[in-house]
């Protein structure tokens, strides 16, 4: 049960680095795409949209390739932090984050959508810029749809494997997550801590889907709407 | 950018007041299948845009708040530019000090009413507030109703709170956009109460957009007409009348008379109100001998006969001659002078089974109950 426990810790521990860089990034992107007519409009949503289409194992070759000792972006990181992020439990977390995204910022953008705009337009009438609007009003109102993308989105992180395993690997203590171990054990027959692993899988996904439910109907009431 | 010199209005109660010049504006708005362009000058008072939908009443409301971006213009509100093309300038909306009341009142659902009121408070220099929260809510009647959500208010108070609201940002000019058009013909005449008691109590310049002449009338000192983008008249509402009443099709034609109360019983029962020189007896309520008031009848409650009734128990039976038949379609608004005039719509079928024109004798039937009185503001 011990290395579990940890198989587990470790997990969370990426899933809520990848939602820390969903949520900033996500409802940024959902708030443009809700809210703004601009150019290159379309190649945003299709950006945000491809890793949803594309096979995970696909975009962890993009990303090894983006991010690898090689490219621009490893250097970078290597020249600041000294490290590479390939194979670590950060690379991970990336990937895990990076297929999340699309899901998230789905809900975020349909969430702030059912905001009343005219709301922030009142407001910016009666002295509020723009950033205070969005986090006095907007952010409230979409709060219940935000807090639901979350949750749709540490869901998939949580459970993500194709592209984690390639630019992480599978190494057992440092980036080795739930779905990497369910795969090592059923390589090695290893059943009875397969299913004990399921059964984490399936606890943490029916808490946080309930969880998701919950909000959504609760948000089909009374958020985001002015008053009748 | 229009033609001709800008029209102007002046003060309190329409031209022949302070005359000074509080919004300046010369704007162009192009739009596919649509132009804007109005020019003018509000002074002080209360300044009424009327016009069918889409002449683009809301839309000039918009550019001054800053909310509706101008192809090119020039607006300035007490000497302050808020947007001009030529120089540059363009004041986002939170820095005009210009105050908007929307149709729905757009209070914000997740705070109290309280809580609506002090958002904008909160945001306006102290050096600036000239009007306090608490003497708004009093003034405004909403005291009891701060604790509440939106959710939980009627109609009427959420308008009330709205414009508590805006008006706690001590803006320098309050626009309203149709503030009463999700309200019935009572509601009505209370909210607009109210305003009348914020123009006169805090001089606070408005400019009102509206469908309804009635409003319109009991409102404002002076009155642009704007249709398909461009200003057509500007005057003194009664004297635009006739001409709004062409297009009266989709506008709320209702009666919002000004009386006096000339006989009242102490038991409550109705009394008698001089409207011009008609006498109608209405329900006065408590209000005394000599009150001021204004009596607000739906164009659709007054029966329009061709011989005096008797034996009927509608208390009001009043002589009088058709001035003219407006109007397309089935809707026909008829204008009957009977010592005051009354706009009374009717269908078409009627019109003609009773072969009405300008100058037919008729008597118009009003039943007392279907008046609804109010306390008349600085009229």
């Amino acid at each position: 049960m011990g290395p579990d426990i940890s198989i587990v810790l470790l997990s969370l521990q990426i899933a809520g680095l990848a939602m820390a860089i969903v949520i900033p990034a996500g409802i940024a992107t959902g708030w443009l795409l809700a809210r703004k007519r601009f150019r290159g409009r379309f190649a945003l949503e299709a950006i945000t949209t491809l890793p949803l289409a594309l096979p995970p194992v696909l975009v962890g070759f993009v990303l090894l390739w983006a991010t690898g000792g090689n490219s621009w972006l490893g250097r970078a990181v290597n020249a600041v932090f000294g490290v590479d992020i390939v194979f670590t439990w950060v690379a991970a977390a990336v990937a895990a984050a990076v297929v999340a995204f699309p899901l998230s910022v789905r809900a975020f953008t349909s969430a702030i959508a059912g905001v009343d705009s005219r709301l922030e337009v009142a407001a910016r009438g009666l002295g509020a810029g723009p950033m205070r609007v969005f986090f006095t009003i907007t952010l409230p109102l979409a709060y219940r749809g935000i807090m639901a993308g979350v949750l749709l989105g540490f869901v998939r992180a949580f459970s993500e494997f194709g592209a984690t395993i390639i630019v992480a690997g599978n190494i057992p203590g440092r980036t080795q997550t739930v779905p990497s171990a369910i795969f090592t054990r059923i390589s090695t027959g290893d059943d009875a801590a397969v299913w004990r692993l399921a059964i984490v899988s399936v606890v943490i996904a029916v808490i946080a889907l309930g969880t998701h439910n919950y909000l959504l109907r609760r948000s089909d009431g009374e958020a985001g709407r002015a008053a009748p | 950018m229009t033609n001709g010199a800008p029209l102007t209005t002046g003060g309190t109660g329409g031209p022949g007041g302070s005359g000074q010049a509080v919004l300046e504006f010369d704007i162009r708005v192009e739009r596919p299948g649509f132009v804007l362009e109005a020019a003018g000058s509000f002074g002080s008072g209360t300044t009424a845009v009327f016009g069918p939908s889409g002449a683009g009443k809301s839309t000039l409301l918009g550019v001054i708040a800053g909310t509706v971006k101008p192809s090119a213009a020039h607006i300035s509100l007490n000497g302050r530019t808020l947007f001009s093309s030529r120089d540059g300038i363009d004041l986002p909306p939170e820095r005009r000090r210009v105050g908007f009341v929307y149709q729905d009142a757009a209070l914000f659902p997740h705070m109290t009413a309280e809580r609506n009121i002090l958002y904008g408070y909160r945001l306006t220099p102290e050096s600036r507030r000239r009007l306090e929260p608490a003497d708004l809510a009093g003034l405004l009647d909403i005291t009891h109703l701060l604790h509440r959500r939106p959710g939980e208010l009627s109609g009427g108070e959420r308008q009330r709170v709205a414009l508590a609201r805006t008006l706690a940002t001590s803006p320098e000019l309050l626009l309203l956009d149709e503030p009463m058009s999700a309200l019935d013909l009572r509601l009505r005449g209370i909210v607009l109460g109210y305003l009348k008691t914020v123009h006169r109590e805090l001089k606070m310049p408005m400019v009102y957009v509206s469908h309804s002449i009635s409003e319109v009338i009991a409102i404002a000192g002076s009155a642009l007409i704007l249709e398909s983008g461009r200003v057509t008249a500007f005057d003194q509402p009664r004297r635009l009348l006739s001409r709004a009443s062409e297009a009266v099709d989709d506008l709320g034609v209702d009666n919002l008379l000004d009386g006096q109360v000339i006989e009242s019983h102490s038991d409550g029962s109705p009394g008698t109100v001089k409207v011009g020189g008609a006498r109608l007896i209405a329900p006065t309520g408590q209000r005394q001998f000599g009150e001021k008031v204004v009596l607000a009848i739906g164009s659709r409650e007054i029966i329009i006969a061709t011989t005096p009734l008797t034996g009927i128990s509608a208390r009001n039976v009043l002589p009088g001659k058709v001035s003219s038949v407006a109007g397309d379609g089935v809707r026909r608004v008829v204008t009957v002078n009977a010592g005051a005039e009354f706009l009374v719509e009717v269908t078409a079928a009627a019109v003609s089974e009773l072969g009405l024109t300008t100058g037919s004798e008729v008597y118009l039937v009003i039943k007392s109950s279907s008046i609804a009185v109010m306390d008349a503001f600085g009229n």
